[in-house]
């Protein structure tokens, strides 16, 4: 059974034709499934979590980066969490902004979306652990004033630029490579004056007390902060177009 | 032998890189190759192969296989395989190389010597041993 998650913001008038085109071509597919609107919804983590325990093959995020975010924090870490990683499937709908996470999955529309879901290729992803928020794509920070503690040594930052600690890629144009089933988070730090670094890790703990800390391109996390992975946590439907191996 | 194209055909898939607007205090340990233009303040060990900018400033001790150094080291090298030492380099220690080559300008204020044959062997060795098991 297909179980497709609508976020709240789809609820809005100007999401209404794109709601109707993905409901028509999963119709036309054979792929049509329950449907969960999470606008009328307070128990959101009760109600996915009841989905997995009554057989739900596939999960599908319709929306975008929150919206896979709010299922993972639904299912990592809870009772259900070995149901889902034996017999469920999470697939991505992106509609709207905020999609690099579908777009790390070579899925850039809900027409390439429906399409995928029927082929059903499927990868294990890694999760970012920052606190206790999971990510998929990566974190990041102003570099100036961040310090990074990994193992035994240290790193200070002394110019302006940005911090991404990466689990996968969501920029196509990006020239490092990033696997997001290594295991590993890559440490990208790039300042204005064109000067890069990478540095490949399992864990680290990353300060400044005058920045937060971007997670997923949407929440803001206080430092000192620790940052893990945990390795193949997720089974996701993804694209032959996807950013990764 | 120190032209960029070599540094690049040789680091192009480096592990880690550490550029020239960080600084890094501690002891530093990697599997890949690695790349320094920035600072690092502390010890480094690689299995693999070590490149130094030369803008580069290492207060450390090195261990690593190949290691081309450009910037300026205070701290004692010890290359299992082949070191090179660019004409801006500033070596302030003791060098221990398998093979060696300087280029003119580089500056080298301590002992330098050959690893004994057993060292440099020895790590082959090993890695030999690894691939075996690995193919069986």
């Amino acid at each position: 059974m297909h179980v497709y998650i609508y976020d709240e913001y789809l609820n809005k008038t100007k999401h209404n034709r794109a709601i109707n085109r993905l409901e028509i071509r999963l119709t036309d597919l054979g792929l049509n499934g329950k449907i969960i609107r999470l606008g009328g919804i307070k128990n959101i983590k009760g109600t996915i979590q009841n989905e997995i325990k009554l057989g739900a093959k596939t999960i599908i995020a319709v929306g975008n980066n929150q919206t896979v975010n709010k299922i993972i924090g639904a299912i990592i870490d809870t009772e259900i969490y070995g149901d889902f990683q034996k017999k469920t499937l999470l697939g991505l709908v992106p509609i709207g902004d905020d999609n690099s996470i579908a777009a790390s999955f070579g899925i850039k529309n809900i027409d390439e979306a429906c399409n995928i879901l029927l082929a059903r290729r499927v990868e294990k992803i890694d999760l970012g652990l920052v606190g206790n928020y999971y990510f998929l794509n990566q974190a990041s920070i102003q570099s100036l004033g961040t310090t990074i503690e990994i193992d035994d040594y240290s790193l200070e930052i002394t110019d302006k630029g940005e911090v991404r600690i990466i689990n996968l890629l969501s920029d196509q144009k990006e020239t490092i490579k990033s696997n997001p089933h290594d295991g590993k988070l890559d440490i990208l730090i790039r300042t204005r004056r064109r000067d890069e670094s990478l540095i490949t890790v399992k864990n680290l703990k990353i300060t400044n007390p005058q920045e937060k800390l971007i997670v997923d391109g949407v929440v803001e996390i206080n430092t000192p902060v620790q940052i893990g992975i945990m390795k193949d946590k997720v089974s996701v439907i993804v694209g032959k177009d996807r950013l990764f191996e | 032998m120190f032209s960029k194209e070599n540094k690049l055909e040789k680091f192009k898939d480096a592990e880690t890189i550490i550029g020239a607007s960080i600084k890094v205090k501690g002891n530093f340990q990697g599997q890949g190759n690695i790349i320094i233009e920035g600072a690092l303040e502390g010890s480094l060990k690689t299995e693999a192969n070590l490149f130094v900018g030369d803008r580069a400033k290492v207060v450390a001790s090195i261990e690593s296989k190949d290691a081309i150094i450009n910037g300026e080291l205070r701290g004692n090298i010890k290359a299992r395989g082949y070191l090179a030492l660019g004409g801006t380099a500033k070596i302030f220690g003791d060098i221990q190389y398998t093979e060696l080559s300087v280029e003119k300008g580089a500056v080298i204020n301590g002992q330098i010597s050959m690893l004994a044959e057993g060292e440099r062997r020895g790590e082959n060795k090993k890695a030999e041993i690894k691939n075996e098991e690995s193919e069986k």
